[in-house]
C-alpha cells in the first residue's frame, strides 16, 4: 500500500520540475499583481517599477513558502495551522526583503517598509499580504487536488494488486484441482462403476459435472456467495466420498442466514483440498471432515476441521504457497482484521479457521 | 479350488477401483484367484508376506506406504528361497513415475485401466509364470527397478557443514564430518557421532539432499552412513549383509536394494 503510493509519487514528474512549474505559476501571478497595481487600483509608480517590486516580493514569498514547505514537510501534505503561521511570517519577510531588493535594483532610495511610516506603504503591505495569501490558497487547493489524485491512483493500484492475487489464486487452484491425478482417478472410478453399478456411475458423473462447472465458474467470478461456495465443496466432497468409500465422512454446515453473504471465491476450497490431500487421504483409516460457517460478533468465521494426520505429519510435496496466497488475499481484500490460522485439532487432525470482518 | 492356480493380491485404496481391477482380471484371466484385496501400503506388505501371492498389483499412491515403499520393504524382508511375486504397479497420471517405469522396464498399468493394456500385461505375466526358471529373477528385477525409481537427490540444496540439534534447553552443534551415521526413527533422525547421539526433527530424505553423496551412502531405507567410517561388509548367518564400523561395536544392516554397493571390485 505504502509502496504503491511512493511508487506513484516517483512516477510523477520530478521534484525539481514540479517546483519550477510552481515558480512559473507564481511569476504569472506576480505579473497580474503588477498590472492590477498599475492600471486597476492606481497605487502609483510605472508598470515597470511595479513589476520589479511585484516580482521581487512575489518570488521571495514563493521561495520562502514553497522552500519552507519542502524543508519541513517534504512531499507530504503540510499541517494546516503551522503552515498558515509559516506563510504569514514568510509573507512579511518577503515584503521587507523584496521591497529592499527591488529598490536596490531600480536605484531608488530605500523604500519605507513599515506601515507606520506612510499610508502608501501600509496599502502596499496590505496588498502584498492579501496577494500572498490568495496565491498560497491557490497552491494549497492545487496541492490538495494532487493529493486526492494520488490517493485515487493508489486505490486503483490496490485494486489491481487484489486482482492480480485473485488471478494467481485462480491459476493455482485450477492447477491444483483439475490436476491430472485427481481427474484420471475420478474417471477410473467412473469407468469401474459403469460396469458394476450404473446408478452410482450416473451420480458420480453428475458430481463431476457439478464440480467442474462450479470450479470453472467460481474461478472466473470476483465474488460469490457462501451458498455457492458450499455447493462447490459439496460436489467436490461427493466425488471424494465415492472415491475414498468408507474412509471419508463429511458434513457441511451453513446456517441459512449466512447463505447470501458475499465472499471472495477460492478461500475455502484450497483449505478443503489440503485437508483431504495432506490430512485424510494419506491416513490409513481416513476420517471425517467438517466445514462450517458462523457469525461471531462482527466477524464471519469459516472453519475446516479434519481428523487426519495433523500438522506434524511429514509434509508431502506441499510448499505452503497456497496458504500464503490465501493470507495475502485476505489482507488485500479485508485488511488487517481478517486472518487465517492453522492449529492441530483435538485429539487429532487439523483445524483451519478464516476470520473475516462482516460489513 | 485348484491348488496350482495362480494367486494375486490387489493393493488399491479406492474401493471402486479395486473392484474394477478384480472384475477385469476375472474377465481376462479366469484362472487367477484374487487371494486378498487390501487398501493401504502397510496391509499390502503384511498380506503379501503372509499369503505369498504369485502376482502383486500395487497402487503407487496409497495411505500408510506408497506402492514403491511397499515394494522396497517386501524386497528387504522377503524370505530366501521363496519366489518373489511378479509386481505390477498401478498408477493414475504421474508423469515423473511413468518415465522412470519405462526406463526401469517395470510392469505398470494406468488408471483408468483399459482391457487391451491389461490383456497385454496378463499375457506377459502368464508367460513368466509358465517358466519357473524366470521366477528366480523376479526379486533381482524388482530391486533393479527400485534402484532406478529411487528419486535422485534434489541437488541445488546447500551442503550442510554443521548440524544443529536441540538437546534439553541447549542447541548442540555437530560437525557433519564427525557424523558416523544417520538413522531414521519414527519422526526423527538420530545423529550418531563417536561420543554423542542427538535427535533432529527432519526426514532422512530431506537431510540426504544436503549431504555429500560421495561421503554419505544410503545403505538402508532408514540408514545413511559416512562411508569412510565403514571397515567391512559381512554376511551374517541368515545371509544378510551388515557393515562393521571403525571403533564401534554395533553393525548396520544393508538392505537388498543397496547390497550391490558392497560387491567386491
Amino acid at each position: 500500500m505504502r509502496n504503491a503510493t511512493s511508487a506513484l509519487m516517483n512516477a510523477r514528474p520530478g521534484r525539481g520540475r514540479r517546483m519550477l512549474l510552481r515558480l512559473a505559476i507564481a511569476t504569472g501571478f506576480n505579473l497580474a499583481c503588477a498590472l492590477t497595481i498599475t492600471y486597476l487600483i492606481h497605487m502609483g509608480g510605472s508598470f515597470i517599477e511595479n513589476l520589479v517590486f511585484s516580482l521581487c516580493i512575489g518570488t521571495l514569498a514563493w521561495l520562502f513558502i514553497d522552500g519552507g514547505r519542502m524543508l519541513v514537510w517534504g512531499e507530504d501534505k503540510p499541517a494546516g495551522l503551522p503552515f498558515l503561521v509559516m506563510t504569514v511570517l514568510a509573507l512579511l519577510l518577503a515584503q521587507m526583503g523584496g521591497t529592499a531588493l527591488a529598490a536596490w535594483l531600480l536605484g531608488m532610495p530605500a523604500h519605507p517598509v513599515l506601515p507606520t511610516e506612510s499610508s502608501h506603504a501600509a496599502s502596499i503591505l496590505l496588498f502584498s499580504v492579501l496577494a500572498g495569501l490568495s496565491a498560497t490558497w491557490f497552491f494549497w487547493n492545487r496541492g490538495k487536488l494532487a493529493f486526492l489524485q494520488a490517493q485515487a491512483e493508489a486505490e486503483k493500484a490496490r485494486v489491481a494488486e487484489i486482482e492480480k492475487q485473485a488471478m494467481q489464486a485462480q491459476l493455482q487452484m485450477l492447477q491444483a484441482q483439475i490436476e491430472p491425478h485427481m481427474l484420471f482417478n475420478t474417471l477410473a472410478n467412473l469407468q469401474g462403476l459403469i460396469a458394476s453399478d450404473p446408478p452410482r456411475a450416473q451420480l458420480l458423473l453428475e458430481q463431476l459435472i457439478a464440480w467442474l462447472r462450479a470450479t470453472l465458474k467460481s474461478s472466473r467470478a470476483a465474488a460469490t456467495t457462501l451458498a455457492e461456495e458450499f455447493n462447490l465443496m459439496d460436489a467436490y466432497l461427493g466425488l471424494m466420498a465415492i472415491r475414498m468409500g468408507e474412509r471419508l465422512a463429511y458434513r457441511l454446515d451453513l446456517p441459512a442466514p449466512l447463505a447470501g453473504v458475499r465472499i471472495a471465491p477460492m478461500l475455502l476450497q484450497p483449505l478443503l483440498e489440503n485437508a483431504i490431500r495432506h490430512g485424510l487421504e494419506p491416513k490409513i483409516d481416513g476420517g471425517r471432515l467438517d466445514v462450517s460457517a458462523a457469525r461471531e460478533g462482527a466477524c464471519l468465521v469459516l472453519t475446516v476441521r479434519d481428523t487426519g494426520l495433523g500438522l506434524d505429519a511429514p509434509a508431502s510435496h506441499g510448499t505452503g504457497l497456497g496458504l500464503e496466497n490465501i493470507r495475502e488475499r485476505l489482507r488485500a481484500l479485508y485488511g488487517a482484521g481478517a486472518s487465517l490460522t492453522l492449529a492441530n485439532g483435538a485429539p487429532c487432525g487439523t483445524v483451519a479457521t478464516i476470520t473475516i470482518p462482516l460489513p | 479350488m485348484n491348488p496350482t492356480a495362480p494367486r494375486a493380491l490387489i493393493a488399491e485404496d479406492e474401493p471402486v477401483l479395486a473392484q474394477a481391477l478384480a472384475q477385469a482380471l476375472a474377465r481376462l484371466w479366469p484362472a487367477l484367484q484374487v487371494a486378498a484385496s487390501v487398501t493401504n501400503g502397510v496391509a499390502a506388505v503384511e498380506q503379501t508376506l503372509a499369503l505369498q501371492p504369485d502376482v502383486l498389483f500395487l497402487d503407487i499412491r496409497m495411505p500408510g506406504r506408497s506402492g514403491l515403499e511397499a515394494a522396497e520393504l517386501l524386497a528387504e524382508d522377503w524370505p530366501d528361497g521363496q519366489p518373489f511375486p511378479l509386481v505390477v504397479f498401478v498408477t493414475a497420471y504421474d508423469d515423473y513415475a511413468l518415465q522412470a517405469f519405462d526406463q526401469s522396464a517395470a510392469d505398470y498399468v494406468l488408471k483408468p485401466v483399459s482391457d487391451a493394456r491389461l490383456a497385454k500385461t496378463v499375457a506377459r505375466l502368464q508367460a513368466r509364470l509358465a517358466q519357473p526358471a524366470a521366477r528366480g529373477d523376479a526379486l533381482e528385477q524388482v530391486l533393479g527397478q527400485l534402484r532406478a525409481l529411487a528419486p535422485a537427490p534434489a541437488g541445488g540444496a546447500p551442503r550442510l557443514t554443521v548440524i544443529r540439534a536441540a538437546v534439553g534447553n541447549q542447541v548442540r552443534l555437530i560437525r557433519v564430518s564427525d557424523v558416523i551415521y544417520f538413522e531414521a526413527t519414527d519422526k526423527y533422525v538420530n545423529v550418531v557421532t563417536a561420543d554423542s547421539e542427538s535427535l533432529i526433527r527432519m526426514s532422512l530424505r530431506e537431510l540426504q539432499d544436503q549431504l555429500d553423496p560421495a561421503q554419505f551412502w544410503q545403505i538402508h531405507r532408514g540408514t545413511v552412513v559416512a562411508i569412510d567410517q565403514v571397515s567391512a561388509a559381512v554376511r551374517d548367518d541368515s545371509g544378510r549383509l551388515r557393515l562393521t564400523l571403525r571403533g564401534r561395536s554395533e553393525t548396520l544392516p544393508v538392505s537388498r536394494v543397496f547390497a550391490h554397493l558392497f560387491k567386491q571390485m
